[in-house]
């Protein structure tokens, strides 16, 4: 039973038809070549399948495509283009945050959500903000001191 | 390939048709049921009955707002949305912050944790303490229970074949101090080993309203009005003499099938930190 999702995919319009309850993290990497979203779990816990949708953060792997009709979805392919993304990336690059870089691109993406609504976070702000992306390599230190990087350096970034 | 029906209804008054016809269950969040379907990456869940995917009708169905008759949540609510909403009482806004990590928050919906009625589920335990009512719509009209009678075990409910929950309603309530703890392995994406929310409503010196509720210590969300009975009316002096009594009462209620002397024993030691802090006098909390 085919049905016909029309969203938003890093700033394309895009239309996805077929079986609506394909994961969202399927047919994003299947359907749409986005292989930065990453599967971990699969049960919505680690957060390697992070995107954005209608500017909030989700895990995909738990979201039915036919879930997303209408939305905007934004992928770390579609954060990468932006300032605040460069900035980011960058600053995690630079941090030392990245290991093996599975969680990376979930965790970006919890960032810049983060840094959107509070461009000063503090330590716990931060560690609360990316409690739902796990990480097995980095013991998250210097993931945590990289975001702190990056809200000091993208400052006029975050608070336009 | 076995077809399974999933529909996708535009608006509430479809989506009941296609529940009387069909009986599909509603898909909301995803995060119980594409969670329990889960048949491997790049393989589409696979449900055993017609599914319909309503996340699309929070216009209908995902407002928080104040009525004459108490907070109305819609049943679409994320854990986010009811965390951030000051209108809604203390201990189900705390429930809402702790479920789960940010992203779940955001996807999870109230009616799903209801209608799934984990006894590990957390919006059921506060929402049973204030006598909330779930609202249920059909296509021949709608209904209203409490939550407590709504859950009848674990993974039960009373909701008909052709109902969807629309909503829930939290009955004003009177409170001085309120207590929430959820016990968890972990900070985040933590399912509850053990929780609690209590209340006292104190005026003059005199317990006017007392509440406890237990979740995960048994196949349903506890409370026991008797039990709570025996603490109202006293004077604050008085609650300590009482208390032991209360807290066998309620320990006769719960039954946990697992690690039950630890269960138990936690919650005997959460409700008596609550109850002398409040019986030594401790001033009303600020619950914003």
């Amino acid at each position: 039973m085919d049905a016909e999702i029309r969203f938003t995919l890093n700033g394309k319009s895009v239309i996805f038809i077929g079986n609506p309850l394909r994961r969202l993290v399927d047919v994003l990497r299947e359907d749409f070549g986005m292989l930065g979203v990453k599967e971990g779990c699969g049960e919505g816990e680690c957060g390697a399948c992070s995107v954005i949708k209608d500017g909030k953060l989700v895990t995909s792997c738990i979201i039915p495509v036919g879930s997303v009709d209408g939305s905007e979805i934004m992928t770390i392919e579609g954060l990468r283009e932006k300032e605040e993304g460069k900035c980011l990336i960058d600053a995690f690059a630079d941090g030392g945050a990245v290991q093996c870089g599975f969680c990376i691109p979930g965790m970006v993406l919890a960032s810049y959500v983060l840094l959107r609504s509070n461009p000063h976070p503090t330590e716990d702000e931060i560690r609360l903000a990316i409690s739902g992306n796990i990480c097995r390599c980095t013991g998250y230190d210097l993931i945590v001191e990289s975001i702190m990087l990056a809200a000091k350096r993208g400052e006029e970034l975050w608070t336009k | 390939m076995d077809e399974v029906k999933c529909f996708i209804p535009k608006s509430l008054d479809e989506a009941l048709r296609i529940r009387k016809e069909f009986h599909a269950k509603p898909l909301a969040g995803g995060s119980d049921l594409m969670v329990s379907y889960y048949k491997g990456i790049g393989i589409a869940p696979v449900f055993p009955f017609p599914v319909m995917i309503i996340s699309n009708l929070s216009d209908e169905l995902g407002t928080i707002r104040k009525e004459d008759d108490g907070v109305h949540i819609g049943a679409l609510s994320t854990p986010n949305e009811i965390a951030s909403s000051m209108v809604v009482p203390y201990p189900v806004r705390k429930a809402a912050s702790l479920m789960g990590a940010p992203s779940l928050r955001n996807t999870a919906t109230i009616g799903g944790n209801i209608g799934n009625a984990s006894p590990k589920g957390d919006l059921p335990q506060p929402l049973i303490l204030l006598d909330a009512e779930v609202v249920l719509r059909s296509v021949d009209g709608e209904r209203r229970m409490k939550v407590d009678d709504f859950i009848l075990g674990s993974k039960k409910t009373a909701l008909a074949d052709d109902e969807i929950i629309t909503g829930i309603v939290i009955p004003e309530v009177k409170a001085t101090h309120y207590f929430y703890h959820k016990i968890g392995m972990r900070r985040a994406n933590a399912i509850s080993k053990l929780s609690l929310s209590a209340l006292f409503d104190v005026e003059d010196g005199v317990v006017v309203d007392f509440r406890a509720s237990s979740g995960a210590a048994g196949p349903k969300v506890r409370r026991s009005r008797d039990a709570e009975e025996i603490l109202i009316g006293l004077k604050l002096d008085e609650v300590s003499g009482k208390t032991g009594e209360f807290l066998s009462a309620w320990n006769s209620i719960l039954s946990p099938h697992a690690m039950p002397e630890y269960r138990r024993a936690s919650t005997r030691r959460m409700l008596l930190g609550f109850i002398e802090e409040v019986a030594s006098g401790a001033l009303p909390g600020n619950y914003e």
